[in-house]
């Protein structure tokens, strides 16, 4: 399958960690051009909370602890907002949040932190998809979860942001193995 | 990406025209080998002519009703028998046409205080049991390659009820088949099959085309004033290709979707409001 990304320039975050170093290995395999720093360029932004630390609510001592998660949003929102002017320029651009699939049945007792900071980015991929999607700029996300390799996640990724998948926008996708426990 | 289904052998119901038919053109694509059914032999066969003159002897054809579960069995038979065991089913079945003088080619119409109930039947027997029986036909052929993908093509109304519209039939039982999918895929997860339902938008398709003239002329618009005000709605301001949605099914049917399973997943242009 040709997905269409030869010559497309990709931003992955935290391309040091597992799965940013899987989604950019798959994002080169296919042609893409991936980089560390943004630039007017970049078409593709793949981002993820995959390097912060794990957290219960319960284990939550204070409001700076609540910050430190909630910091991924913060970063995110940043970042993608930066990002959006030159792909709605260019009419075509992709972003895929990789989160946690217990963002839709909150079953991960020991990072229930990273699913709560998961719901509210695919919140913000929503409103992303519906003021971009007039320029031609997809949001979306990939729900991790189960028994799920970085590769796994990688792959969903790169289908998102291929050109195949360009009616598919504000969608959350989980690659968990069919664990959770939610219909939707 | 080489997607890893050089040769798997695939059904695709609904197979002669609009998204059923890319799916199928997607998945030869990819090398498989693939079975179309449908209702209507011309159709069949001028689509499976057209497909096999790119993929010379990998395609071929069976007038089917996939309503009807005697049925499914004889294309899953006649599949074995020209391909060999069966590892992809895509069910692609439209709800039932009550009065098609009515509502053009358009599924089921009709609002709840005017629908007799057992046209909840038909409609459960054409999006449920359909699909239900084509799974279940497939199912020891996947089992014993402990490998398969089965795919539906449902509707976003199974998540979101299209309320503005006079779709009861569909409203009521879309959910169902998710509901369905979910479980199916819990149960059959450790045989190394997949089970995903595809919550489709409003696709480009013939049929899509003849629904939009029917309810241009149900309510005194033009068809203009129908489809550009539905349009509007969709974040993407455009209504998606048969071609994106056989890109989302390819890609679920692929070596390397094998971690995703039990999803319900919108081609939809931003349209649902659900996260």
């Amino acid at each position: 399958m040709d997905l269409g990304l030869r010559d497309r320039t990709a931003l992955v975050v935290g391309p040091d960690s597992v799965v940013g170093a899987a989604c950019a290995r798959a994002l080169a395999a296919e042609g893409a051009r991936v980089v560390k720093v943004l630039a007017d360029d970049v078409d593709i932004v793949v981002a993820h909370a995959d390097s912060r630390g794990r957290l219960s609510l319960s284990d939550v001592r204070s409001a700076d602890d609540l910050h430190r998660s909630w910091d991924v949003v913060v970063d995110t929102v940043e970042l993608f907002r930066s990002a959006l002017p030159a792909m709605s320029g260019r009419g075509w651009g992709r972003f895929v949040w990789v989160g946690s699939a217990a963002s839709r049945s909150l079953d991960a007792a020991d990072d229930e932190l990273d699913a709560i900071t998961s719901l509210a980015m695919r919140a913000t991929q929503k409103v992303i998809a519906v003021e971009a999607g007039p320029t031609g700029v997809t949001a979306n996300a990939v729900l991790r979860g189960g028994e799920a390799s970085p590769d796994d996640v990688a792959a969903a990724v790169v289908f998102l942001c291929s050109v195949g998948a360009g009616y598919i926008t504000g969608v959350s996708i989980g690659v968990d193995g069919g664990v959770g426990a939610s219909v939707f | 990406m080489d997607y890893g289904i050089t040769d798997r052998v695939a059904i695709v119901s609904g197979g002669s025209r609009g998204i059923g038919r890319a799916i199928a053109e997607s998945l030869l694509g990819e090398g498989a080998f693939v079975m179309l059914a449908a209702r209507t032999q011309q159709a069949l066969d001028d689509t499976a002519a057209a497909l096999d003159a790119t993929a010379p002897g990998r395609v071929a054809a069976v007038a089917a009703d996939m309503t009807d579960p005697a049925d499914v069995a004889r294309v899953v038979d006649a599949t074995r028998a020209g391909f060999g065991p069966v590892s992809i089913a895509v069910s692609n079945v439209i709800g039932h046409v009550i009065d098609s003088e009515r509502e053009g080619d358009g599924p089921g119409a009709g609002h709840f205080a005017s629908m007799p109930a057992q046209e909840y039947r038909r409609e459960f027997q054409h999006l449920f049991v359909s699909a239900w029986a084509l799974a279940t036909a497939c199912l020891p052929d996947m089992r014993a390659q402990r490998w398969g993908r089965i795919c539906n093509i449902g509707s976003g109304v199974a998540r979101e009820p299209a309320t503005e519209l006079p779709h009861v039939l569909p409203n009521v039982v879309r959910p169902a088949v998710a509901g369905m999918h979910r479980i199916l895929a819990k149960q059959v997860a450790a045989d190394g099959i997949t089970v995903n339902n595809i919550l489709t938008g409003s696709i480009l398709t013939e049929r899509n085309l003849s629904y939009w003239r029917w309810l241009a002329a149900e309510t005194g618009s033009t068809f203009e004033q129908v489809t550009s005000g539905f349009h509007s709605r969709i974040p993407l301001r455009r209504q998606g290709q048969p071609a994106e949605m056989a890109a989302l099914v390819t890609f679920l049917c692929s070596q390397q979707a094998a971690q995703i399973t039990g999803q319900s997943i919108p081609v939809d242009g931003g349209l649902s409001r659900h996260l």
